[in-house]
């Protein structure tokens, strides 16, 4: 079987992006969260966009969400992408509130539906990124 | 003594209502028009405009234009092209939502002096520049790299609007029962428009079967749901409503507009199922003391099929979570309730991001087209624009003087 060498785009990340990606390398997922209001928000950044405090920690998160809407992809934009197809990009929202853009795994395309509950895992893109992923849970 | 002044009972904006009047109406070539830059068809579009008008470039003192990106046009060189100096120009960034801002901001500044005689208008060269070569191709198809989004999207795959208006169609299917039937009656309705223009870019009728029978793009999308590339260039010559009885059009009168943008982003709150078309709608209908019930026809920003079922919903046509039965009526058809996107739209005439559908929203209340294209006793005409990452929204209502 010949092997497609062509890398999928590598995240290149914001400097306020990196403890995200930092955590994910190590398989944990963490949103920046805001010590005065105490709500999370995505994608991070250095104020929190409910209330404008400076002042956040980045806390890790359930990785527990549910589909909020979903698309399947069988055009090849990127040619990393040509054995993929079809293949679906979801928009997930975690039960911490924020909504992020995965893929689902583990499930045919077809299968997929909205407010189906889901569980963060982690795709090992090389030895700097891991990629939070998303599969059906129970 | 201190007297409360009393609350305005009637909003600020309705001073601005029959101020102004778009007096000239012009497109360039539509389709593929090979070897024309985005620019040179724009400068077509303004001077179709401006015969339509019986006016001059000399009489023109505005220039407002959609910003460019890569090859798009510009109001500084467009201005140089036309020969002109202008008191009032520059260039919009709300993606296609920009083309009816460009129109409310030119009201704004004829109403204040700023200026007299302004154009509007945008081009591209979407069809030749995707078309010319393979890699040409492909380069559009991926965007530029400075562009592109550095995380949280392309390592899941995820690139373009198709799919970012996709999530949107499924939600929506999701939340209300849409189906891809109602999607196709929208692309359908707008091919049998399509071909009663000869101008149109798209010739052959369009079948239920053809609709199900075409390639996925990004699911729910298939291709017919999914508008032109198109080499195209539209442009409007704005004045006051007291200039525009002296010229050779009758003038249509610029009745309403507003704006909003949903900037807290398309993922988030209801926003890809409820679409600034609502607040912007709302502004518009204000500033002409007018409702959806007064709309003679819709020239609805046709992106994707979704996006004009969406809105049809959120500026009142019929009520949200309804859309698909309204499409379903038959109502987008000449000759039903309510005529949409009379020349094909974007799915099926060309697309220039908005700007022919202002041009239709003015020939439909001009009442000179051949009885097979005109919408009957039109007399008010609803424009809608959308773009800049889904979130930006315009609205225009247009009548008859």
């Amino acid at each position: 079987m010949m092997t497609d060498t062509r890398p999928k785009p590598k995240p290149r990340p914001a400097p306020e992006s990196l403890p995200y990606w930092q955590a994910a390398r190590e398989h944990r997922l963490t949103l920046p969260r805001c010590l005065s209001c105490e709500r999370f928000w995505f994608p991070p950044s250095r104020t929190c966009p409910h209330c404008l405090s400076p002042e956040l920690e980045f806390q890790d998160v359930s990785g527990r969400g549910k589909v909020y809407s979903f698309v399947t992809f069988h055009r090849v934009y990127h040619p990393a992408f040509e054995h993929e197809v079809p293949y679906v990009v979801a928009l997930v929202e975690l039960e911490e509130g924020p909504r992020l853009l995965t893929n689902i795994l583990d499930i045919p395309p077809q299968d997929v539906r909205c407010d189906m509950p889901v569980e963060v895992v982690f795709d090992d893109l090389d030895a700097e990124f891991s990629i939070p992923k998303f599969r059906p849970s129970t | 003594m201190n007297i409360a002044s009393p609350a305005p009972l009637i909003h600020p904006s309705r001073e601005l209502r029959d101020t102004c009047a778009i007096v000239g109406a012009g497109t360039s070539r539509l389709g593929r028009v090979p070897g024309v830059s985005s620019l040179d068809l724009l400068v077509e579009a303004i001077r179709n405009a401006l015969e339509d008008a019986g006016l001059h470039a000399s009489d023109v003192d505005g220039v407002l234009c959609r910003g460019p990106d890569e090859s798009y046009s510009h109001h500084q060189l467009v201005a140089e092209r036309l020969g002109i100096n202008a008191s009032f120009s520059t260039t919009l960034t709300n993606g296609g939502a920009s083309q009816i801002m460009s129109v409310a901001l030119a009201v704004m500044a004829i109403r204040f002096g700023l200026a007299k005689t302004i154009v509007c208008g945008f081009g591209r060269d979407t069809w030749s520049r995707t078309h010319a070569n393979e890699e040409a191709r492909v380069r559009n198809e991926t965007r530029p790299a400075s562009l592109l989004p550095r995380e949280f999207g392309p390592e899941y795959g995820y690139f373009g609007a198709t799919a970012a208006h996709g999530l949107g169609a499924t939600r929506h299917m999701h939340l209300y029962g849409t189906t891809r039937d109602h999607f196709a009656e929208i692309a359908l309705a707008f091919r049998e428009h399509a071909l009663r223009n000869p101008a149109a870019q798209m010739k052959k009728p369009l079948s239920l079967e053809d609709y199900h029978a075409a390639r996925l793009i990004v699911a729910p999308f298939g291709m017919f749901d999914c508008s032109l590339r198109s080499d195209a260039a539209g442009a409007v010559i704005v004045t006051s409503a007291e200039r525009a009885r002296d010229l050779k059009q009758p003038p249509v009168l610029v009745k309403g507009f507003g704006t909003h943008n949903n900037t807290r982003g398309w993922f988030n709150d209801d926003n890809m199922v409820v679409t600034a078309a609502k607040q912007s709608g709302e502004a518009a209908y204000r500033m002409a003391g007018l409702g959806p019930e007064d709309v003679d026809t819709a020239q609805i920003y046709d992106c994707f099929t979704y996006m004009v079922l969406t809105q049809l919903e959120d500026y009142g046509f019929c009520k949200k979570g309804e859309g698909g039965s309204f499409v379903a009526s038959g109502a987008l058809r000449l000759g039903g309730s309510l005529p949409c996107n009379t020349s094909g739209g974007q799915l099926s005439e060309a697309h220039a991001e908005g700007m022919l559908q202002i041009v239709e929203g003015v020939r439909q209340l001009r009442h000179t087209y051949p009885t097979n294209r005109q919408v009957k006793d039109a007399n008010v005409a609803l424009v809608s624009g959308h773009g800049g990452n889904q979130v930006c929204h315009s609205t225009l209502i247009l009548g008859r003087a």
